[in-house]
């Protein structure tokens, strides 16, 4: 191996290579409990380097994961077979600020938040904004697709993207898209999107920048039962509101967060909706009127109002904060991130409860109700194998009813390590042998990123490794 | 191939999949479905996936052209087909997979058209923006496979954008999906963003899911009138960069309107920007005042106002104006035009100089917010223009555009099609994209000749 790590310190600076076992420890980790230690962790600063290192992985046979700041939940950014990890912390310029076409060119490393505190001069800001949105990089958010609470409104990283710059499992440097918003031929950038590593290395990417809106009005309003709380996102849908975030949280896991943060959420309440309207003063004024009058109708006990942006960040920090708040309850916990149909949404949760009596486990529910995006936290302690063996078979049990009822085994997070082995609740084998195909198209040798995404074929599934849920963060 | 009758043995098959009377064999009426003057060898409209399946599957091992069709609207776009020998149909196709308007997500057949999906949401106040041209008989597989767009782009986005599941079915006769229909779904790669925009080169759409959205209450068009480009463009940025956020945006050059108008005599030379709000009173108030407050240029006419069914007529017209291209000149050529924003004046400059160069009126109408545009280059003369009117035309406008920019020639006269490349340069990899159409269908079954390579 230290053949190797030569042969990469002479592609790049003598200190962008790591070899020794306690420096590529610190890369062995994501926000979840995946875990696996690459060989080597290489920090390439330019385009044309990252192209030589991989094609130097190439002739090695030994496969290269991309990773940004490794706030991921589903092991996308780990080593799964001991390879090497490509970390993009030297590649966080932000090439080009471009206002009248909306538009900026960032490396891979340029961390989410500081993008749009870069571009927040002009008025505009990067629209996908992930609970890790402090830290996480663009590269991350783009292998992801990632979402978060405004995606209801705004969408995911990829409705974000128009152009990218990547490095082919080949070593090939090649362009899709640009500036514009479409183009001739087929939509590799939407596909690259969210390919969570597995085609190719993104080493540039062209992204819309959004106007900040005029107005926005926060509100927390407060009920008395989860079902009357659920009943109001259908009702708020119906009467043709469209607010431009959503929030859920359950009255026992508002406890634990009001407890960690202050952020004034009541502590006797069933559960709590927390609600953001945007757009020009007079309409965030009469849908901020239209949605106290939904929730009155829903029997909330009370709606309250962010008063100024102190007071609104301070709703959102209890929210954004949430699974941090948990952990302080229990030892590990496993985030879902299923999907339902929204007019599903009272009836899922009624189901979630029953799978906590069942496996005897704690749930808290902390979501994106707008768009059915579930996050059930299931609490459990990692020492006791029992608990684990539970905490698995009840996080699929809840993903396999979230697709039973027309909906999805995650929404933002991203399938994986964590998840893969989970593709065939969702999709059959024709399904993913097509995807497979165009996984093969680029990435035949699966030098990138291997064995995340695919379940692992039935013949060669490994008997010693047991795939184990992933915990942490959370958005 | 010959392109007049269907061998006996293809007949039998087609008709042992899709049963008789879902096989057309009759050269009259499979003239009807001539592409650029190739006419099918049968055209045929299987009833489930299963049967796509088994005339994919069958072509497949025959090494047959297949063409997928929805409502003809688009499929003049591409280069001239070397053959076409099966017209697969999708107008069987038209089940409604879910619908819950508490879900606000329609899942559909490909088949069936964008007035059929209109008819089934409008009455729960929903809607779906996909504005293409012709929705009665544009199918939502056709619209998806072109990348199809109207005005509601500005503020929707393109297809892309709100398409959240896919049914399809390859030439080795999987039948296969992608996405979900809910609105928020990572799971697998998002073969969505790879169907949509492939013009029936990869697999054939059967159904899709969408996002569907609350209908406004109540609509206002501000249509304010310029006397050139520039001050149009400076208009436009200024509308962006303010806190309104339109509906729709939508530019219409002067001979564009006088087509709208259907009258082409008319002398008005003023550019339009069509600026349409949804809101409240109080809201439409709000867009009153600040149009009326900013500093136009002084040649800019005060911002006029239409609403109710001269409104929905003026969108309606606005939608199919590329239909009204060929009918005031069927020997016209259309183009689209996908650009940054900063790109649309010298592109449309240089659009209006290659028209005079060569003989042409120019006409475009489009997302002048999103860099969307449809452009015209009309005859002048009643006899067709010779050829290379039309190929100089179009390259001088390429050549005028940055390299992100893509001009695909839509439509235009079989004669001049020989002379130029539709599709025009691209910035996407082409070995990228070779590789995947490879994956799907490495003997090019589908469209064979048709697409950029």
């Amino acid at each position: 191996m230290s053949t190797l790590a030569k042969q990469l310190r002479r592609i790049l600076a003598s200190d962008a290579v790591l070899d020794r076992p306690e420096d590529v420890m610190l890369y062995e980790y994501d926000a979840g409990l995946s875990t696996g230690t690459p060989a080597l962790v290489v920090f390439p600063e330019t385009t044309q380097q990252v192209s030589q290192v991989v094609r130097l992985a190439n002739q090695q046979g030994i496969s290269l994961v991309p990773r940004g700041a490794g706030t991921g939940l589903s092991g996308g950014a780990i080593a799964r077979d001991a390879g090497m990890v490509m970390v993009f912390s030297r590649m966080r310029r932000i090439l080009e600020i471009d206002p009248a076409n909306q538009r900026a060119v960032v490396q891979p490393g340029v961390v989410n938040l500081e993008l749009s505190q870069a571009v927040a001069g002009y008025g505009l800001y990067f629209a996908p904004d992930p609970a890790s949105q402090r830290v996480s990089t663009i590269g991350g958010n783009v292998a992801e697709n990632s979402g978060g609470p405004h995606a209801l409104a705004y969408g995911a990283t990829v409705n974000h993207i128009t152009g990218l710059e990547v490095v082919l499992p080949d070593g090939r440097i090649v362009e899709m898209g640009g500036k514009a918003g479409d183009s001739c031929g087929y939509d590799l950038t939407g596909l690259f999107v969210g390919s969570e590593g597995t085609l190719g290395i993104v080493t540039a990417i062209t992204l819309k920048l959004t106007r900040v809106a005029e107005a926005v009005e926060t509100l927390l309003a407060i009920f008395h039962s989860m079902d009357d709380a659920a009943n109001t996102v259908m009702a708020l849908t119906a009467e043709g509101i469209t607010p431009v975030a959503l929030e859920m949280l359950d009255g026992w896991t508002l406890r634990c967060v009001e407890e960690a943060t202050h952020a004034g959420y009541p502590m006797d309440s069933g559960a709590v909706l927390l609600i953001e309207l945007e757009g020009l003063r007079e309409a965030v004024g009469e849908q901020a009127g239209a949605v106290r009058e939904v929730c009155r109708r829903q029997n909330a006990r009370e709606v309250r109002r962010a008063a100024n942006q102190q007071e609104r960040q301070l709703l959102w920090k209890g929210r954004k904060n949430a699974f941090a708040s948990l952990g302080r309850l229990s030892p590990a916990y496993y985030t879902q991130d299923g999907v339902v149909p929204r007019t599903k949404i009272p009836a899922v949760l009624q189901f979630i409860a029953g799978v906590s009596k069942k496996y005897g486990l704690r749930i808290g529910n902390i979501f994106h109700a707008g768009d059915g995006n579930l996050h059930p936290c299931i609490l459990f302690d990692i020492r006791d194998p029992d608990q684990v063996r539970r905490t698995h078979e009840a996080g699929r049990e809840i993903l396999q009813h979230c697709v039973g009822v027309g909906g999805t085994i995650t929404g933002e997070h991203g399938v994986g390590m964590e998840k893969n082995e989970l593709m065939p609740i969702l999709f059959t084998d024709d399904d993913l042998a097509v995807m497979k195909r165009v996984h093969d198209a680029f990435n035949p040798r699966g030098v990138l990123n291997p064995h995340k995404l695919f379940p692992t074929p039935r013949s060669c599934r490994e008997t010693n490794v047991v795939s184990r849920p992933a915990g942490g963060g959370g958005i | 191939m010959s392109a007049s009758a269907a061998s006996p043995g293809l007949l039998r098959d087609l008709t042992s999949i899709c049963g008789g009377d879902h096989v057309i064999e009759d050269a009259l009426k499979l003239r009807r479905y001539a592409i650029d003057d190739v006419v099918p060898r049968a055209a045929v409209s299987p009833g489930t996936p299963a049967e796509v399946a088994a005339v994919l599957k069958f072509a497949h091992h025959h090494d047959v052209v297949v063409v997928p069709a929805g409502g003809f609207t688009h499929q003049g776009t591409g280069a001239i087909p070397d053959a076409v020998d099966i017209l697969l149909r999708t107008d069987r196709l038209t089940a409604v997979e879910h619908y819950d308007p508490g879900d606000l997500t329609i899942g559909i057949g490909a088949g069936a058209t964008l007035a059929e999906v209109e008819r089934i949401i409008a009455p729960n106040r929903q809607l779906l923006p996909l504005d293409a041209p012709l929705p009665e008989s544009c199918t939502v597989g056709g619209a998806l496979a072109v990348a199809a767009h109207g005005p509601l782009k500005h503020a929707y986005g393109g297809v892309r954008d709100f398409c959240t599941g896919i049914r399809y079915v390859t030439v080795d006769g999987k039948l296969a999906k992608a996405g979900a229909r809910v609105v928020k779904n990572v799971a697998g790669y998002d073969m969505m963003k790879l169907l949509i925009g492939s013009f029936g080169t990869l697999a054939v759409i059967t159904g899709a899911s969408f996002k569907v959205y609350p209908a406004p209450r109540q609509t206002r068009t501000f249509i304010a009138s310029f006397a050139g480009l520039p001050e149009v463009v400076r208009f436009r940025d200024q509308v962006l960069a303010s806190p309104l956020s339109p509906m729709c945006l939508e530019l219409v050059s002067p001979h564009a309107h006088r087509l709208l108008a259907g009258d082409s005599n008319q002398d008005d030379d003023s550019w339009r920007v069509l600026l349409r709000a949804a809101g409240s009173d109080a809201v439409l108030a709000r867009y009153r005042t600040e149009l009326a407050t900013w500093r136009l240029p002084p040649s800019a006419a005060a911002a006029r106002e239409v609403s109710g069914e001269v409104e929905t007529q003026l969108w309606r017209h606005v939608g199919n104006w590329p239909h009204a291209v060929f009918e005031a000149a069927r020997n016209s050529a259309l183009v689209r035009l996908d650009l940054p924003l900063q790109a649309v004046e010298p592109a449309l400059a240089a659009a209006e100089q290659a028209a005079t160069d060569n003989d042409f009126l120019f006409a475009a109408v489009g997302r002048i917010g999103a860099g969307s545009l449809l452009l015209a280059f009309l005859p002048i003369t009643p006899d067709p223009p010779a050829a290379m009117h039309y190929a100089n035309a179009v390259s001088a406008l390429r050549g005028a555009l940055p390299r992100d920019a893509s001009a695909i020639v839509l439509r235009c006269p079989l004669e001049a099609k020989r002379h130029f490349s539709v599709w025009g340069s691209t910035p996407n990899d082409l070995g990228a994209m070779r590789a995947i159409r490879d994956a799907f269908d490495e003997r090019h079954i589908l469209n064979r000749g048709r697409f950029l390579f």
